[in-house]
């Protein structure tokens, strides 16, 4: 009986720690400044822990019945931790106050534990042995814990499963209590049949949960995926590494945070500069509202229209602390409409006219993104400039898709426009092309608006010269009934990766 | 419906561990569209009510198709008023009817027409009035977006219908004469779009033979080939290359330019011509009016339809020719008229099938099934996403006798066309099942005109159609085929001579 008793003490105090290190570490992954984030948490715990310690005294009669509740109770809180709180990044705006809420829960219920158990086995030995075998078995279970946590649970179970199975193992506790403690507690069974049920409904999550993070999918990120949602119209991945952020969609990355500026610059200065006073602007895609943090520094921009297909994108670009962090809250601004919607069908139904235009969609790596690339889209755009709009198009890599990328700019040709193609260099992408393309002519931009970090007006001419390894090809236009760029881009792929 | 303790217990717990069943939907539907009724009233001369009002008009078009819409069209591009069209069903547009739901608007037969060469004049006035040819250009949302078609064969799909994988040398040798043949046969400048415009007595000899003899008698026996073949008469015709005359098979293709890529579609395949022809046309079209009894009297013509009778100049019967002994008083029974029994069905699906292969195409064929495959409604969307679609499949009761066929679509239920239907796709799309939840099935005994052997230079045809009034005739069967153009060409020339007749030549 003594040996199992320590087991019990051994196997709390390792989901004690456990919980503990899963909320600093998720904090380090998602808020990023890793120091901060521990020292916070633990000090909080262990501040929770006295609480809990404190308040043991005021528990008088049925001390193993309620040790059971305790344990069962730590098992709920404590193994749905880190998933509740995954889905609180997501989903919510207090993060953080839900993150210490819940350390806090988990440390009062773990501060109590100890100081019951204590007193609940002080009649069957000396005193002084039930301190003694208690916090050694104690400290050997924190030493297991924050050796095996690094080791085996965050490299082969993650965080999500961890937790669970973390909780289940102190229900199985509890469960073991009611055994244990048999003859101190009025009635077993119902309480046996609460802790079965538990345990039966994390197994579950335990199960469940090696979907949601899919373990495949960690194979393909290099670093922490920190969000992974399939919405109705895409896959969104997250992943964080240090202070680098990067956005997938459908596996395919979008933007890093440590270059983004650079392209989202490029994407939207030379050509809006060139207007000589844009009030309304338009941007299709560009659901993360990077974009919109650059056309919103000039403030004679009276109004931006987003069109983005997927509102799950703009709803997490807009609450998402760390994200709206990088767009500098750009969702938030009054000068900003957001229409989820289908921009093909959109552009065609409206008659809305504006000064400059943003194209920004995902590479044409399919024939539904292809229609968003032809000449019949290009032309039903063109109705909505003004008379001085102009537009620019994300139009891949003039490097790696060189193909792809002069077909675009031929497309916009074949489309009644005037073409001024460029290109940049973005670190996580390599060489990136855009096109600006117009009614009227356009002349590189006198001014730019301040604190741009990339693009200067001394630098702005030479983004227009192509060198002769990315210079102009001779390529048919993209078309709804004959998509050319979307074989000459799989083509285009093909020919680097192999 | 009572579940039983241990299905619910199944279930339930099945819910409990968080895995749903995955079973096959369940799958709704009818019959829509049956005409066949009507039709056996007039075969049968069954009575009906006497009129009671009279409406007088210079002329009166009898069916709402293609034909009779065309015919309409002209009249009121030239400013020409004192007419009205009567159509026996609820909707009209005849072979290109179209259906609509919550996804998608879709076609209920006739999905398509090839880009009109230059001979095809009044096709192309039609697309120039419709917005379809701007300033010589095709509009591009009309044109068939990429991809368009795709055929599966040997356990795999690839890009066209046209077999291209796993063929002999010899097969490629046929296809090539195949071919070159056609190409001298285009060059004589005697196979057209409108047929009228070329036909030649010179090749008479062609419709005195099938196609499939005379593809033995140039030694074409390749089994790829004979395949495609008959897919493209089965396709077109409704009929085998048995059962398709030499001349018609050559038609096909000779017929055409190698087009710019094509051809004009739309959600609802011809039948977003209809509309734009049924807006312009307004209360000129009046539905649910079946003429029973056409007869002349004096220099009128009398038309009963239903309580109504209407008194005119002109009749233009539109309407399959095959009616017309049935409704014009003193006509004589016709003998070398054949049409093709057709079953069409509009599949709702939920989600495509996992087993779908490809980027979504317009066309999906089958090698070796007796069905034409499936056309998916939503290709021509705009929208870059789309996750409920409808597909339209064909089938082309082609092998043995029309009447007996004919028989066999009437007798059997909804519930086994369904299966029939899911089964043929199911050796393609293994989940089908999981992703279909409706199926309507149209069934249409006189679907299209069967140009037999014989057919194209039949003196039966040729008289009728060259008839010199107060009745003229416009139905496509006068070409010997159902094509969208052949339609068109005849209900414009129709009107074109009742103008003229009137002392209103163009």
């Amino acid at each position: 009986m003594g040996i199992l008793l320590f087991i019990t003490v051994l196997l709390i105090a390792a989901c004690g720690l456990i919980y503990e290190l899963i909320a600093g570490t998720l904090a380090s992954y998602l808020l990023g400044d890793s120091v901060l984030q521990f020292s916070t948490i633990i000090g909080c715990y262990l501040f929770a822990m006295g609480i809990g310690s404190a308040l043991s005294r005021y528990i008088h009669r049925g001390l193993a019945y309620r040790f059971v509740w305790i344990e069962l109770l730590l098992g709920v809180v404590g193994g749905l931790s880190s998933a509740f709180l995954f889905l609180a990044f997501a989903y919510t705006q207090g993060f953080q106050l839900l993150m210490y809420a819940v350390v806090v829960v988990i440390g009062v219920l773990v501060g109590l534990e100890i100081p019951i158990l204590m007193r609940i086995i002080r009649g069957r030995y000396h005193f002084r042995d039930v301190v003694a075998h208690v916090l050694t078995f104690d400290y050997l279970g924190a030493l297991g814990a924050s050796l095996l946590f690094p080791i085996l649970l965050v490299p082969y179970l993650g965080l999500v499963r961890s937790a669970m199975l973390f909780g289940m193992i102190n229900v199985a506790v509890a469960v073991w209590s009611t055994f244990l403690f048999a003859n101190q507690i009025a009635s077993v069974r119902p309480l046996r049949f609460l802790c079965v049920a538990i345990l039966c409904g994390l197994g579950v999550g335990f199960a469940q949960a090696k979907r949601i993070t899919i373990a495949a999918e960690d194979n393909i990120y290099a670093d922490e995926i920190i969000f992974s949602r399939d919405t109705r119209y895409q896959h969104i991945v997250l992943t964080r590494f240090k202070d680098d952020i990067r956005l997938f969609l459908s596996s395919h990355l979008q933007f890093s945070s440590r270059d983004e500026y650079r392209y989202h610059e490029s994407l939207i200065h030379p050509g809006l500069s060139a207007v000589p006073a844009p009030r309304r602007v338009l941007v299709l895609g560009g659901g993360d509202g990077l974009a919109l943090r650059e056309i919103l520094k000039y403030p004679q921009v009276e109004s931006v229209t987003l069109v983005d297909l997927d509102p799950e994108m703009t709803r997490l670009f807009s609450t998402n602390p760390m994200l709206t962090a990088l767009n500098q809250k750009s969702f938030s601004s009054p000068k900003v409409h957001i229409i989820n919607a289908d921009a093909f069908p959109w552009v065609d139904s409206d008659t809305e006219s504006f000064d400059f235009i943003v194209i920004d969609f995902p590479d044409p790596t399919n024939y539904s993104l292809g229609k968003l690339y032809t000449t019949a889209f290009y032309k039903a755009v063109a109705r909505h400039l003004s008379a001085q709009g102009l537009m620019v198009v994300q139009s891949t890599s003039p490097m790696f898709a060189r193909d792809s990328y002069w077909c675009i700019a031929e497309t916009l040709k074949q489309s009644g426009l005037h073409t001024y193609p460029y290109h940049v260099y973005v670190p996580s992408f390599g060489e990136w092309g855009f096109v600006i393309a117009g009614n009227r002519d356009f002349q590189v931009p006198v001014s730019l608006p301040s604190g741009l970090r990339f693009l200067s007006l001394a630098g702005l001419p030479a983004l227009f010269q192509f060198p002769p390894d990315m210079s102009p090809l001779a390529m048919p236009p993209n078309r709804l009934n004959d998509q050319v760029l979307v074989r000459t881009y799989d083509q285009d792929w093909k020919d680097i990766s192999h | 419906m009572r579940t039983s303790r241990r299905e619910f217990l199944r279930s339930a717990s099945a819910a409990l561990i968080g895995l749903s069943i995955k079973g096959d939907r369940p799958v709704s539907g009818s019959f829509v569209n049956d005409s066949y009724q009507m039709g056996h009233l007039l075969r049968d001369r069954a009575s009906f009510p006497p009129a009671t009002q009279i409406a007088k008009h210079a002329v009166v078009i009898v069916g709402g198709g293609v034909a009779g819409l065309s015919a309409a069209w002209r009249l009121c591009k030239k400013g020409f008023t004192d007419f009205v069209l009567l159509e026996m069903n609820q909707q009209a547009g005849g072979n290109s009817r179209w259906g609509e739901n919550e996804i998608t608007a879709y076609p209920w037969a006739a999905h398509y027409v090839p880009v009109p060469g230059p001979k095809a004049v009044y096709v192309r006035e039609l697309f120039e009035d419709l917005g379809v040819l701007k300033n010589g250009h095709w509009e591009e949302r009309y044109l068939c977006f990429s991809p368009q078609e795709r055929l599966f064969l040997y356990g795999r799909w690839q890009d066209g219908i046209e077999p291209a994988i796993g063929l002999t040398a010899t097969d490629r040798g046929q296809f090539q004469k195949l071919e070159d043949e056609i190409h001298s046969f285009r060059f004589t400048g005697k196979f057209t779009v409108p047929m009228e415009v070329g036909l030649s007595e010179s090749t008479v000899e062609l419709d005195r033979i099938s196609f499939a003899d005379w593809l033995r008698t140039k030694g074409m026996n390749s089994r790829v080939l004979n395949w495609y073949l008959n897919y493209c008469c089965r396709d077109d015709y409704g009929a085998t290359t048995n059962n398709t005359s030499a001349w018609a098979g050559i038609q096909y293709f000779a017929s055409r330019e190698p087009e710019e890529k094509g051809p004009l579609t739309w959600p609802e395949g011809n039948g977003w011509i209809v509309r734009r022809l049924l807006e312009r046309l307004g209360t000129f079209v009046q539905c649910d009016r079946m003429v029973h009894k056409i007869s002349k009297e004096g220099k009128q013509v009398r038309i009963l339809a239903g309580d109504n009778e209407y008194r005119a100049q002109f009749v233009i019967f539109a309407a399959p020719t095959l009616l017309a002994p049935y409704l014009i008083e003193g006509m004589a029974p016709l003998h070398e008229f054949e049409y093709s029994p057709w079953l069409t069905a509009n599949l709702t699906l939920e989600h495509l099938p996992d087993s779908y292969g490809t980027d979504p195409t317009w066309d999906s064929v089958f090698m070796d099934s007796p069905t034409l495959g499936y056309v998916d409604a939503t290709h021509q969307s705009l929208r870059s996403h789309i996750d409920r679609t409808v597909w339209t499949f064909y089938w082309a009761l082609a092998e043995g006798s029309p009447s007996e066929n004919r028989k066999f679509l009437l007798n059997k239920d909804w519930n086994y066309w369904k299966e029939a239907i899911l089964h043929d796709l199911e050796r393609v799309h293994p989940d089908i099942r999981k992703c279909v939840s409706r199926i309507d099935v149209m069934r249409m005994g006189h679907a299209m005109a069967r140009p037999k052997v014989g057919a194209i230079f039949s003196s039966e045809r040729r008289i009728i159609a060259k008839s010199s009034g107060p009745i003229f005739f416009a139905n496509s069967d006068l070409s010997g085929f159902s094509i969208f153009e052949e339609a068109q060409y005849r209900g414009i020339h129709a009107a074109e001579r009742v103008l003229g007749k009137l002392g209103r030549a163009a």
